[in-house]
C-alpha cells in the first residue's frame, strides 16, 4: 500500500507461460542423445531454443500472446515440426484438468533441470543449466507455481482453460472459412483428434449456459449450433486485442472502453514486470522521437487497460504524462505528472535513482525537474525557471547531485532558447553557490558559468550522456558568442573578441566518446529486450508473405539465424545524441562558411542517423539540405525536393517546412521580380513569426530581414533603411551577433543602392568586422564584395581598390558560395575592368566577356532577371565595342527579355503555390 | 405534501414489498422514515412513542425557524398509484428461493427459480445472481492480487443479468425494481447514462425504494446532470434533492431541504443524522456536537456516520467523549470501517501516530474506497514526517474523489512541508477551487506565496484577502494583510486593514500583541498624516498598555502637542525643564 514500492520481480504464473514450460520441457527433455526426440536436426533444435528465450525477454506488449498466436509462430519456427509442436502444447494444455495434473506437471518440470552439481556429465545429454535463461526462467515459474495458495490454483486451472477454449473457437473459425486451404485441413485434422476432450467440455458448458438463460431469447438470430455459439465467445475476445493496438482513432474511443469491461471470459494476462517496464521504454522513446505523430489515443487505450490491470504499476502515469505532453495536452499532462510523482515519490522507473530511496524523503526533486522541463516545452520560461530553481534548491538539501546536473543542464538549455529575450540577470540567489559569482552577470555569461559548472558536475559524476549533451551546448554556444573574460575591469585585461572555431570543433569531439563508451559497456539490459521484440516481429512479416511469394522467401526466412549478428547494442538516446553533434557540425560549417562540409554533415546525418533522429532534428537536416540545393542548383530542384520532404514530413513539425517553403518562394519572387508575391509571403513569415505561443527570436529577425530585403527590390530605400535599422537594434539588444553582421551588410547594400555609397562603405565595414570576429567566412567575402561594388561606385579611380578586394575574396567565393554570389561577383569583377581606364576591351575581350558569360550561366537557374540583364547589358556594350554586331544584338535582345520579364512578371508555372 | 397518515400508509405498503423482493437496506431505510414520522397527538398511545422521544427539546433550540410543515407552494405531488401483488402461482418457489436468499445462498436462490417467468421471480432470480457474482467478485479480489496490486475482479453475472434484463425492458416487461437492479448493473458497466434514464424510470415508477434514489445520487455528480433529470414529483424526491445537494456541496440548500422535511419526518434518525452531516461541513462544531448526542441517545447503537462525530470530537480535542464512543462503536461492531475510523481519530488525538495508521489500515481494507480514511492516514503520515506515504495516502483519496479539497490541501502542506512551495502551489490551487469558502485554505496558499523561496506577496497579498472575506476565524488574513502591505510601503493599505483588524478585536474582545501593533502603526501613521486627533485617540489607547509602545505613545503625544501649537519642536524640547 502507501509508501512501499512494490519489489519490481514478482512473477505470477499464467497460462501463457505454462504453455512455454511445456516447450521447454520439449526442448530440454531428459534423454540421451545430442538431439532429442522430436527433432531432427541440431538446428531445428536450436531454432526452438531462441524463439523460447526471445519470448520470455520481448517487450512488444503489455498482454501475453494468446494460444492461437502462440501457434502461429511455432508454425513459422517448427518447419517440418510444427504440427507436432503445436499438438504436443495443446494437448499437454488440455489434458490438464485437475489441480493434480498440476501439480504432477510442475514436478516433472523439475526433473528437466539439471541439479547445483550436474557439472559432470555427458556431453550428449541435455540438461538445462538452473543458471541459464530459460533455467532461470523455469525455476520462476516453479516457485511461482509453488507458491500459489489453492485458489490461486483454481484459477490457473480455469484460465488455462479459457485460454485454450479461445485458440480453439478461432482456429475452428479458420477452419469453416478455409475448408479448402490444405495445410490447414491436415492441421486441424490433427487437432481435431487430440482436442476431442476439449471440445467436450466447451458443448457442456454451453450447454449449461443454454439451461440457465433458457427462456430469455437473446440468440434468437442465430441458429443454435456449436460452431456460431463458439463464435459468439470469439467475437469478444477477438476484437480486443484489436482495439488495443491499432484500434480506431476516434470513434472506438468509448467503446473499445466498453467491450474491454465486458469482456468477461477472455484470458487477459500481463507480461512480466520486467516486460512491461521495458514495452513502457520503448513507447516512451517512441513517443519522444514521433512527437505529434505518435497515435494518441491508441496507446491511450493501452494504458487505461494496463492501469486498470496492474493499478499499482505507477509508470503508466508517467507514459501518459509523456504521451498528453507530446499532444500538447496541458492540463491532463500537468495531472499525470502530479500523478505519477505523488504515487511513486520519484523512486519508481528512474534508472538513476540509487537503490531504497536513501533516505526515505523520496524523490521528489525529479518531479520539479519534469515540471520544469513541461512548463518549458509548454512555452512557459519564467514558471519553468521558478520551478527549476525550486528543484536546485531541493536537490542541493537532499544531496541528489545527479538530479542537480540534470536540472542543471535544463536550465541551461533553457537559458539558450530564451534566455536573450531577458536582458538582465534572471536567475536568482539560490545560483550564487555554483556560479561563484554575483547575479551582476549578463544572461549569456551566466550561461556559459552555468554549462561550464553543470559539464564538471557531470563529469564526476561520470554520467556520460549528459557530459555529450553539455559538450554539445557549450559548441553551440561557442558558435554565437564571443568569449571574453568574464570580469574584466583594469586595462591590463586583453580583450579578444573572437569565436573559436577550435574549441568549438573540440567539443563537438568529445561528444563522440559517447558512443565509443558505450560500445564496451553495452546497457545490455534493454537492448536485450529490443532485440527479441525486432526478432519476433521479423519472424512474423514473412508468415503472410511466404505463401503469396515464394521467391523472397528465402531472404525472408533466414531471418531467425540473425540472431546472432547484433546489429548494434548502441541505445537510441546515445545514437541521438551523436547524431545531433554532426547536426551541430552542419551548422557550424554553415555559418563558418564550408559549403561542401556542412553539406557531407548533413547527409552523413540523414543516412546515419534517420533511424534515431526525433522528426524534428531530421526536418531541420532536410531544410539544410534543401537550402543547399536552392542555393546552389537553383529553384526547380530546391522545389522538387521540397515536395519530397513534404509528403515525408506529413503531420511532424509541418511549421518547419512551411518556413522553409515560404524562405524559397520569397527569394524567387524577389529574384523573378515578382514583389507583391514577396510581399505577401513575407508578410505571411511575419505572421508565423509573431505566433501566440512563444516568440521565435530567430524566425522575427528573418522575416523582417525579408521585410526589408523587398523593400530594397521595390527601391523604397528609405523606408527599407528604417525597417534594417530597427532591426539592426533589436539584434543588438539580444545580442544575437550573427545576425547583426548579416543586418549591417544589408545596410550598406540599401545605401549603395539608393547612390550614397560613402554612407554605405562604414556599415559594410562594421559588417566586416564582425565577422572577422566570429569567423563567419562566407558572410565576410561577400562583404568584401560588396565594399568592392561600393568602392567601384565611388569612380573610376577607386577601381584598382575594388578590384584587390574581389580579387582577395575570390577563392571564397568561388569554392563555397551559392550562385547568386558568384554571379555578383563576376558581374563586379567585369565592372571594375570595364570602367578602369586604363583598360582597353578590345586588347583583352575574354578578360571581361568570360566572366558575363559564367555570371549569366549561374543566374539561369535562379531566374534572377535583374542581374541577367545586367549581365546581358554589359555584354551588348562590349561586344558593340568590338564590333562584333550580331552578338552584340544578341546579348541585347536577351536584355531586352530580361528587362520586361522583370517589369511584366507573370505568375506562370508555380506549380508550390497552389 | 401528502399528510402524514398517506405517507405512513404508503411507506407501511412499501416496506412489505421491498423485503418481500430481499431488497433489505432499502426496506430499512423506509422503516426508518417510517417510525420517524410524528404521531398524531389524538392516537397517542404510550407503546407507539417508545422511538419518539420526547427529549427533542435540545434539538428545538437549535432549530432557529420552526418547520412548517407545508411544503413549498405550488409543487402538487403526484401521488403514485401503490403496486399490485402479482402471482400467487408458483408462491412456494418464491418462498423457498427466498428463504435461501435470507440465508445467503443466492446461486441457489437463483437455480429455484430458473423457470419462473413471474416478474416478482424473475427480478429476484437476477438479484440473487447478480449478488452471488458480486460475493465471487470480492473474493476473487483478495485470491488474485497480484504483484501490481489488485487485478480489478469483474462480477461474472454482469453480462447474463444485462442481456435478459434489457431483452425484458425492450418488451416492456419489467417491473420497477428490476429496472433498479438494471440500472445498477448498467452503472457498474460503466454505461452512465442508460444507467440513470433507467433509474429515473424506475424511481418514477415506484418511488419508495431509497436504494434506487441512491444509486442515482451516486450518478449526479454535477448539478446540469441533477437538472436534466426529468423526475415527476414525489415527498421522496425531496429526500433524494437533499442528498444530492449535500454530496454536491450545496450545503445551504441542503440544509434547507432537510430542515423541511423534518416538518413531516419529525423523528427521523436519518434526517438527524444527515442534518448534522451538513452542519459538520459548514463548520457549526457546536451544533453538530449536539445534534449526534442526541442522537446516540436515542440509538445508541448506531455506526453509521458516527465517523462524523468523531471528527467533530476530535477537533474539540474532547479525549474521554471520544474514547467513551470508541469503545461503545466496537463493541456493536468491530469490523465496520467507521469503527476503525473512530478509533483511528482517538489515537491520532491521543499523538500514537503508528496505532492510528493501523486503524486507518484496517479501515481501508474492509472500505479501499473510505474517502475519509485516506485523507485522515495522510495527516497522520505528515504527523510522522513520512511524507511520501502522506503524498501517497492523499493521493489515492483524491483520485477516489477529486473534489475532496481536505486531500488536496494535505498534498499541499505536505510538499510544502518538503520545501517544494512552488510545486505545492498546484495543490492549494485545487484546494481552493473546489472549497473556495474556507479561509484556511487560502491562508495556507498565502503562506505558500511568502515562503522566503518564492516571495510573491502580490499574489499571497490576493489570498489573505479572499480569505478575510471568507469569514476568517482565526484572524490571521487581516493581520497579515496590514503587515505585507506595511512592508510593501503601501501605509494607506496597511492603516486600512490594521484598523479592521482592531475593530475586529475589540469586537471579540481579545487583546495582544497584535492590537498593541495595530495601535502603534496606526498612531504614528495618522501622525505622519497630519491627522492629529485620529492619532491621538490611538496614542492614548497604547498608554493603557505597559513595554516599550507606552513611552513611544508619550513621545508621539507630546511630539504633536508641539506640533500643534505652532512651535518648531526643537526649541520646545530645549525649553523643557
Amino acid at each position: 500500500m502507501t509508501g512501499v514500492v512494490k519489489a519490481p520481480g514478482a512473477f505470477a504464473i499464467t497460462p501463457h507461460k505454462v504453455s512455454l514450460c511445456i516447450l521447454v520441457h520439449t526442448y530440454a527433455s531428459p534423454s540421451q542423445i545430442s538431439v532429442p526426440f522430436p527433432f531432427s536436426s541440431v538446428s531445428q533444435h536450436n531454432r526452438l531454443g531462441l524463439y523460447l528465450l526471445a519470448l520470455t525477454k520481448s517487450c512488444d506488449d503489455i498482454l501475453e500472446p494468446k494460444l492461437d498466436q502462440l501457434i502461429n509462430q511455432l508454425r513459422e519456427i517448427g518447419g517440418l515440426l510444427d504440427d507436432w509442436l503445436t499438438d504436443h502444447v495443446t494437448s499437454r494444455l488440455s489434458s490438464l484438468s485437475a489441480p493434480d495434473d498440476l501439480f504432477n506437471f510442475f514436478n516433472e518440470l523439475r526433473e528437466t533441470l539439471g541439479g547445483p552439481d550436474s557439472g559432470v556429465m555427458d556431453d550428449d545429454q541435455v540438461i538445462l543449466d538452473p543458471n541459464s535463461n530459460l533455467g532461470m526462467f523455469l525455476r520462476r515459474c516453479i516457485l511461482a507455481f509453488n507458491l500459489l495458495t489453492f485458489e490461486g490454483i483454481c484459477h490457473l486451472l480455469t484460465n488455462i482453460g479459457i485460454y485454450c477454449k479461445e485458440a480453439i473457437s478461432s482456429s475452428s473459425y479458420e477452419h469453416r472459412l478455409d475448408d479448402s486451404s490444405n495445410d490447414l485441413e491436415s492441421l486441424s485434422e490433427y487437432e481435431n483428434m487430440d482436442l476431442n476432450l476439449v471440445f467436450k467440455k466447451i458443448n457442456e458448458e454451453m450447454e449449461a449456459r443454454k439451461k440457465a438463460t433458457e427462456q430469455v431469447s437473446f440468440h434468437l438470430h442465430l441458429p443454435k449450433d456449436l460452431s456460431t455459439l463458439v463464435e459468439d465467445v470469439e467475437v469478444f475476445a477477438d476484437t480486443k486485442p484489436e482495439h488495443n493496438e491499432k484500434g480506431g482513432e476516434s470513434s472506438s474511443y468509448a467503446s473499445g472502453d466498453l467491450l474491454r469491461d465486458v469482456d468477461p471470459d477472455g484470458g487477459v494476462f500481463l507480461r512480466t514486470n520486467w516486460q512491461i517496464q521495458g514495452y513502457l521504454m520503448e513507447q516512451a522513446d517512441a513517443i519522444e522521437k514521433h512527437g505529434s505523430s505518435f497515435t494518441f489515443n491508441a496507446f491511450e487505450l493501452t494504458l487505461r487497460q494496463l492501469q486498470k490491470l496492474a493499478p499499482e504499476f505507477h509508470r503508466v502515469h508517467f507514459l501518459r504524462y509523456l504521451n498528453n505532453l507530446h499532444h500538447d495536452e496541458y492540463f491532463s499532462a500537468l495531472e499525470n505528472l502530479h500523478r505519477y510523482f505523488d504515487y511513486s515519490a520519484g523512486t519508481e522507473g528512474f534508472d538513476f535513482v540509487p537503490p531504497a530511496g536513501s533516505n526515505g524523503f523520496g524523490r521528489f526533486e525529479i518531479a520539479l525537474l519534469c515540471l520544469g522541463m513541461m512548463q518549458f516545452h509548454f512555452g512557459h520560461p519564467k514558471r519553468a525557471l521558478e520551478v527549476l530553481t525550486e528543484a536546485v534548491l531541493v536537490s542541493q538539501q537532499q544531496c541528489n547531485d545527479t538530479c542537480l546536473a540534470y536540472t542543471l543542464a535544463a536550465i541551461c538549455n533553457l537559458l539558450s532558447e530564451i534566455g536573450f529575450s531577458t536582458t538582465s540577470g534572471i536567475l536568482g540567489s539560490p545560483f550564487s553557490p555554483m556560479t561563484n559569482v554575483g547575479t551582476s552577470l549578463s544572461v549569456q555569461q551566466q550561461l556559459f558559468v552555468l554549462l561550464n559548472g553543470s559539464l564538471k558536475r557531470a563529469e564526476s559524476l561520470k554520467l556520460k550522456q549528459l557530459i555529450a549533451a553539455n559538450n554539445l551546448a557549450l559548441a553551440k554556444f561557442g558558435l554565437t558568442h564571443v568569449q571574453r573574460p568574464l570580469l574584466s575591469f583594469g586595462p591590463k585585461i586583453s580583450m579578444k573578441l573572437r569565436t573559436c572555431p577550435i574549441i568549438v570543433c573540440k567539443e563537438l569531439r568529445s561528444s563522440y566518446h559517447l558512443i565509443s563508451d558505450f560500445c564496451c559497456e553495452g546497457s545490455t539490459m534493454t537492448t536485450d529486450g529490443a532485440f527479441s521484440t525486432a526478432w519476433l516481429k521479423n519472424l512474423q512479416k514473412p508468415m503472410g508473405s511466404l505463401v503469396m511469394s515464394q521467391d523472397n522467401g528465402s531472404g525472408n526466412n533466414s531471418n531467425p539465424f540473425l540472431f546472432f549478428t547484433q546489429p548494434s547494442s548502441i541505445p537510441g538516446s546515445v545514437l541521438q545524441l551523436v547524431g545531433s553533434s554532426y547536426l551541430h557540425r552542419a551548422t557550424a560549417w554553415e555559418m563558418y562558411g564550408s559549403a561542401p562540409l556542412a553539406r557531407v554533415n548533413a547527409l552523413v546525418y540523414a543516412t546515419c542517423f534517420a533511424d534515431a533522429s526525433s522528426s524534428s532534428d531530421a526536418v531541420v537536416v532536410h531544410v539544410k539540405l534543401i537550402q543547399h540545393l536552392a542555393a546552389f542548383r537553383g529553384y526547380k530542384e530546391a522545389f522538387a525536393a521540397l515536395k519530397i520532404a513534404e509528403e515525408k514530413f506529413l503531420c511532424a513539425s509541418k511549421s518547419r517546412i512551411l518556413i522553409l517553403k515560404l524562405q524559397l518562394l520569397h527569394e524567387r519572387a524577389l529574384h523573378r521580380g515578382h514583389l507583391k508575391l514577396a510581399q505577401q509571403v513575407c508578410d505571411e513569415l511575419g505572421v508565423l513569426a509573431s505566433s501566440v505561443a512563444s516568440v521565435d527570436l530567430q524566425l522575427k529577425t528573418e522575416a523582417s530581414l525579408r521585410h526589408a530585403r523587398t523593400l530594397l527590390a521595390a527601391k523604397q530605400f528609405s523606408q527599407a533603411a528604417a525597417v534594417a535599422h530597427s532591426l539592426f537594434c533589436m539584434c543588438y539588444k539580444f545580442n544575437l551577433q550573427v545576425e547583426n553582421a548579416t543586418v549591417l551588410l544589408l545596410l550598406a547594400e540599401i545605401h549603395m543602392k539608393s547612390g550614397n555609397a560613402v554612407v554605405g562603405l562604414p556599415y559594410a565595414l562594421a559588417s566586416l568586422s564582425y565577422c572577422q570576429s566570429f569567423n563567419l567566412d562566407l558572410l565576410k567575402a561577400s562583404a568584401t564584395l560588396t565594399l568592392a561594388e561600393l568602392w567601384l561606385s565611388l569612380g573610376s579611380n577607386h577601381t584598382k581598390t575594388a578590384l584587390t578586394l574581389l580579387h582577395g575574396a575570390f577563392p571564397m567565393i568561388l569554392g563555397h558560395g551559392g550562385l547568386e554570389l558568384c554571379a555578383r561577383a563576376y558581374i563586379t569583377e567585369a565592372k571594375c575592368y570595364l570602367s578602369d581606364p586604363s583598360f582597353s576591351v578590345s586588347d583583352n575581350p575574354e578578360l571581361v566577356l568570360d566572366p558575363l558569360r559564367q555570371a549569366a550561366d549561374e543566374l539561369q537557374a535562379l531566374e534572377y532577371h535583374e542581374l541577367m540583364a545586367e549581365a546581358f547589358y554589359l555584354m551588348a556594350i562590349v561586344y558593340g565595342k568590338l564590333g562584333q554586331l550580331q552578338q552584340r544584338e544578341e546579348a541585347a535582345s536577351s536584355f531586352k527579355n530580361h528587362i520586361v520579364a522583370l517589369d511584366h512578371p507573370h505568375d506562370a508555372d508555380d506549380p508550390v503555390l497552389s | 405534501m401528502s399528510s402524514k397518515e398517506s405517507c405512513r400508509n404508503e411507506l407501511r405498503t412499501a416496506i412489505r414489498q421491498l423485503s418481500d423482493r430481499c431488497l433489505y437496506s432499502a426496506s430499512k431505510w423506509a422503516a426508518e422514515q417510517l417510525v420517524g414520522i410524528e404521531q398524531d397527538p389524538a392516537k397517542f398511545t404510550p407503546s407507539n412513542t417508545r422511538f419518539q422521544r420526547g427529549s427533542s427539546s435540545i434539538r428545538r433550540r437549535f432549530r432557529t425557524n420552526e418547520i412548517n410543515s407545508t411544503p413549498p407552494t405550488g409543487v402538487a405531488y403526484v401521488s403514485t398509484p401503490v403496486m399490485e401483488e402479482d402471482e400467487a402461482i408458483h408462491g412456494d418457489f418464491y418462498l423457498l428461493a427466498k428463504s435461501y436468499f435470507d440465508c445467503r445462498e443466492y446461486r441457489r436462490a437463483a437455480h429455484v427459480l430458473r423457470d419462473q417467468t413471474g416478474k416478482k421471480s424473475v427480478f429476484l432470480r437476477c438479484y440473487a445472481l447478480y449478488l452471488a457474482g458480486e460475493k465471487r467478485k470480492e473474493e476473487e479480489t483478495i485470491e488474485l492480487e497480484g504483484p501490481l496490486g489488485k487485478s480489478d475482479a469483474v462480477n461474472r453475472e454482469l453480462v447474463s443479468v444485462e442481456r435478459e434484463l434489457s431483452t425484458l425492458s425492450k418488451n416492456n416487461m419489467i417491473d420497477p425494481f428490476g429496472l433498479y437492479l438494471y440500472g445498477l448493473v448498467l452503472k457498474e458497466k460503466g454505461n452512465e447514462n442508460l444507467a440513470r434514464k433507467v433509474l429515473v424510470e424506475s424511481v418514477n415508477s415506484y418511488p419508495w425504494n431509497w436504494s434506487a434514489w441512491s444509486e442515482l445520487q451516486s450518478l449526479c455528480t454535477t448539478v446540469d446532470i441533477l437538472n436534466s433529470l426529468n423526475l415527476s414529483n414525489h415527498w421522496m424526491k425531496e429526500f433524494f434533492l437533499a442528498s444530492v445537494y449535500q454530496e454536491l456541496r450545496m450545503h445551504n440548500e441542503a440544509l434547507s431541504k432537510y430542515e423541511n422535511l423534518q416538518g413531516t419526518f419529525t423523528f427521523s434518525n436519518y434526517l438527524q443524522a444527515q442534518i448534522g452531516k451538513t452542519q459538520y461541513s459548514l463548520r457549526e462544531f457546536d451544533q453538530v456536537e449536539v445534534i449526534f448526542e442526541d442522537l446516540l441517545r436515542n440509538d445508541p447503537y448506531r455506526v453509521e456516520d458516527m465517523d462524523t462525530y468523531s471528527n467533530v470530537l476530535y477537533t474539540k480535542e474532547y479525549f474521554s467523549a471520544l474514547s467513551y464512543l470508541a469503545h461503545r462503536v466496537i463493541m456493536t461492531d468491530k469490523y465496520r470501517p467507521e469503527s476503525c475510523c473512530i478509533i483511528g481519530n482517538y489515537y491520532s488525538l491521543k499523538g500514537l501516530h503508528e496505532k492510528s495508521v493501523m486503524y486507518f489500515r484496517r479501515a481501508l481494507k474492509l472500505n479501499k474506497k473510505y474517502l475519509s480514511a485516506w485523507t485522515l492516514m495522510g495527516h497522520e503520515y505528515v504527523e510522522m514526517k513520512n511524507t511520501p506515504a502522506a503524498v501517497d495516502a492523499y493521493r489515492r483519496a483524491v483520485d477516489i474523489n477529486p473534489r475532496d479539497y481536505r486531500a488536496w490541501y494535505g498534498l499541499g502542506q505536505a510538499y510544502e512541508m518538503i520545501g517544494m512551495p512552488h510545486y505545492a502551489l498546484h495543490y492549494f490551487q485545487k484546494s481552493v477551487f473546489f472549497q473556495p469558502i474556507d479561509s484556511r485554505l487560502w491562508i495556507a496558499m498565502a503562506q505558500c506565496y511568502e515562503s522566503e523561496q518564492l516571495h510573491m506577496l502580490e499574489e499571497a497579498i490576493k489570498c489573505y484577502k479572499r480569505a478575510a472575506n471568507c469569514n476568517d476565524t482565526e484572524a490571521i488574513a487581516l493581520h497579515r494583510l496590514a503587515e505585507l502591505h506595511r512592508e510593501l510601503g503601501q501605509p494607506e493599505e496597511a492603516a486600512f486593514y490594521y484598523k479592521k483588524d482592531l475593530e475586529r478585536m475589540e469586537a471579540e474582545e481579545r487583546e495582544g500583541p497584535n492590537t498593541v501593533e495595530a495601535l502603534t502603526f496606526l498612531a504614528t501613521h495618522y501622525k505622519t498624516q497630519k491627522r492629529f486627533e485620529e492619532a491621538e485617540v490611538y496614542c492614548t489607547r497604547l498608554l493603557d498598555y505597559t513595554g516599550p509602545e507606552r513611552e513611544t505613545a508619550k513621545s508621539l503625544l507630546r511630539g504633536m502637542r508641539i506640533a500643534q501649537s505652532g512651535f518648531p519642536s526643537m526649541d520646545v524640547e530645549h525649553f523643557h525643564p
